[in-house]
């Protein structure tokens, strides 16, 4: 069973007069042991669905899901004690900019000792128990790579390099032994030998703990490196997702397509120099959404169907939401997985001529 | 090719009291010497706090160098216009770098008013120029910081370098902060202009994917100093250094990855 099963959830946000879906219909799963990649740019609302998990966004945004549950209890049923319970020990989030999200009033040792679930520390004398405290918070950065434990248990945020906090954050994170850690861009801005290192360190607690890790991020090559499945958003959107493999050989949406194109190191053929191919504008914001496929605007191969929201279709474990994919299956023959194709319209597989694709799509 | 720019010893020292009694905290920088020809791009590399940042801002004339000399080279036949700076610089987080309570308009006005001796109908004309030129509409004129998207902001930040008409440009990470669309429309937009222009390009960067596709030579620091400098294939394909043997390998550890994988 899935650890953590995300089906539909949608993010209402009630505006003046209307109302936006900040989420529409995002939709996976995170299996025991498996590292997810949530692959987004800032405003396809990878935070947001961080968010709606944890529980912490503002009260007045509704979250409405045909299934968010972990290990089956439906986490928007419970209430406010028991989600925190699972949050607490659970499910572990290391956030975006840890510079930014620990106290910087408070050094680092102090932040990391109370992090410590109280049920880990067993002594029974005050004075026991803090050096045990202590034990514990040496034992989890060691654990994390750190080896000069006293010098940033003594420090304050602001004098700790990025890499460091990064790993603090983490080793806070893993404090109470949870069974997922969402790490929300946690390679953002990281020179290459660091960016390495940690996800080296995320590699390693993987395999030796059995750690679900839903790495949220837009670091193609990085993602590349650890991941087993990629779910792609765009614009609050499920575009794609499916295995790393698969989803890097056949992109069967354009705008998955336009991501891995945006990264050189992947075109070994890439004439330096030579301009990159890149998708037109920019990601809209949440107040100006276009309707239908919202990469619409900017797709390439749009078309007038797309304004209509393109249901999800799934071949072989790929699922992608695209009314005209990429790389497409030859037409007429039909694949077995997916009772619509070649039965609605099989003009849409033969894009040859504009002119006919027109006419079929108007119908 | 001609030479446009001529670094050489170039130093700076910066020491900060920590407290009373405890010796004073000291970075050295440099002594960097290196050359630059018109229309090159040389990329800086290294790891945090090796000075990349510093670097470059004592080449666009922020900081003032304890000594050495950037000597910029005219070309003689060309006649150098009354408003031209040859250095500008773009720097890291191009949103929180422009004035938020002035319109893009004002701002590459200021720039314009402060630098040379146009007058206004030359300056509106000037302005119109750039804003096409790095792809923006004559309408973001009147646009705020705020109501620009990243990419039409790291657009407006290259107006402003470019509109004192620079021939060489320094960016610090210019592309760290974007997203992957957005930061392959600024790499075409950079090379297109350099392309048209003849700019040259420093900049400083952490993905040496992008590092190999846009430069032409390649310098890399540590502590303050340069310790390997070279063509960039060279450099990447054969790092002399350890630190840019860690650099690169640990990038290309990444790329095999991905290249076993498809």
């Amino acid at each position: 069973m899935a650890l953590l099963d995300i089906k539909n959830l949608t993010l209402y946000l009630d505006g003046p007069g209307e109302t936006i879906k900040a989420l529409e219909k995002v939709t996976f799963t995170l299996q025991e042991g498996e590292i997810k990649a949530l692959v987004g740019e800032s405003g396809s609302g990878k935070t947001l669905v961080v968010k709606a998990i944890i529980g912490a966004l503002p009260e007045h945004w509704r979250v409405k899901a045909d299934r968010l549950t972990y290990k089956g209890q439906d986490l928007l049923k419970m209430n406010y004690e028991q989600r925190r319970q699972i949050m607490r020990r659970e499910i572990a989030v290391v956030f975006q900019e840890p510079t930014s999200s620990l106290d910087p009033s408070v050094k680092l040792g102090e932040q990391i000792q109370e992090s410590i679930p109280d049920e880990f520390v067993t002594k029974k004398w005050f004075w026991e128990r803090n050096k045990q405290r202590k034990e514990i918070a040496t034992g989890l950065l060691h654990k994390v790579g750190i080896r000069e434990h006293d010098r940033w248990m003594n420090s304050y945020p602001y004098q700790l390099p990025a890499d460091v906090s990064q790993k603090i954050m983490i080793a806070m994170a893993l404090a109470s032994e949870p069974r997922i850690l969402i790490a929300d861009d946690s390679t953002r801005g990281m020179e290459s030998t660091t960016k390495t290192q940690v996800l080296k360190l995320l590699l390693k607690l993987n395999k030796t703990k059995n750690l679900s890790i839903l790495f949220v991020s837009h670091d193609l090559l990085a993602i590349t490196t650890i991941a087993d499945t990629i779910t792609v958003l765009y614009c609050g959107q499920t575009v794609e997702s499916g295995k790393v493999k698969s989803l890097l050989k056949r992109p069967l949406h354009p705008y998955t397509k336009a991501l891995l194109d945006s990264v050189p190191s992947f075109q070994s053929a890439l004439k330096t120099k030579s301009p990159l191919t890149a998708l037109s504008g920019t990601i809209p914001s949440l107040q100006h959404l276009p309707a239908g496929c919202r990469l619409g605007p900017r797709c390439p191969n749009a078309r007038k169907k797309c304004v209509q929201v393109p249901i999800m279709r799934s071949i072989q474990g790929h699922n992608y939401s695209c009314h005209y994919p990429l790389h497409l299956p030859k037409a007429g023959k039909k694949d077995p997985t997916d009772d619509k194709f070649g039965e609605q319209d099989p003009i849409k597989f033969n894009l040859i001529n504009p002119a006919l694709e027109e006419d079929s799509a108007d119908d | 090719m001609t030479k446009i720019l001529c670094v050489k010893d170039l130093s700076y020292t910066n020491s900060r009291k920590t407290g009373l009694f405890s010796a004073p905290r000291t970075f050295v920088l440099g002594p960097i010497s290196f050359d630059m020809v018109k229309g090159e791009t040389i990329a800086i590399i290294g790891n945090n706090g090796a000075g990349k940042s510093l670097t470059a801002k004592v080449l666009a004339g922020a900081i003032r160098p304890s000594s050495g000399s950037i000597t910029f080279i005219t070309d003689e036949t060309s006649q150098q216009s009354s408003h031209s700076h040859p250095i500008r610089m773009i720097l890291q987080h191009s949103s929180s770098a422009m004035n938020p309570a002035l319109s893009l308009g004002s701002v590459l006005h200021n720039t314009l008013k402060l630098n040379t001796r146009l007058d206004e109908a030359q300056r509106q004309e000037k302005i119109k120029e750039t804003l096409k030129l790095v792809g923006l509409l004559r309408d973001h004129y009147y646009y705020y910081s705020h109501m620009m998207s990243d990419g039409q902001q790291q657009r407006a930040a290259l107006a402003r370098a470019l509109i004192l008409d620079p021939k060489i440009i320094v960016a610090d990470e210019p592309f760290a902060a974007l997203d992957p669309s957005v930061r392959s429309q600024t790499v075409n937009l950079i090379l297109k202009l350099q392309h048209e222009l003849g700019l040259g390009f420093v900049f400083i960067s952490h993905n040496i994917g992008i590092v190999r596709h846009i430069s032409d030579r390649v310098l890399v620091m540590d502590k303050g100093q340069i310790i390997e400098a070279g063509r960039t294939e060279e450099v990447l394909a054969d790092p002399k250094e350890v630190l840019t043997q860690k650099l690169v390998q640990s990038h290309f550890s990444l790329v095999e990855r991905h290249a076993s994988l498809v």
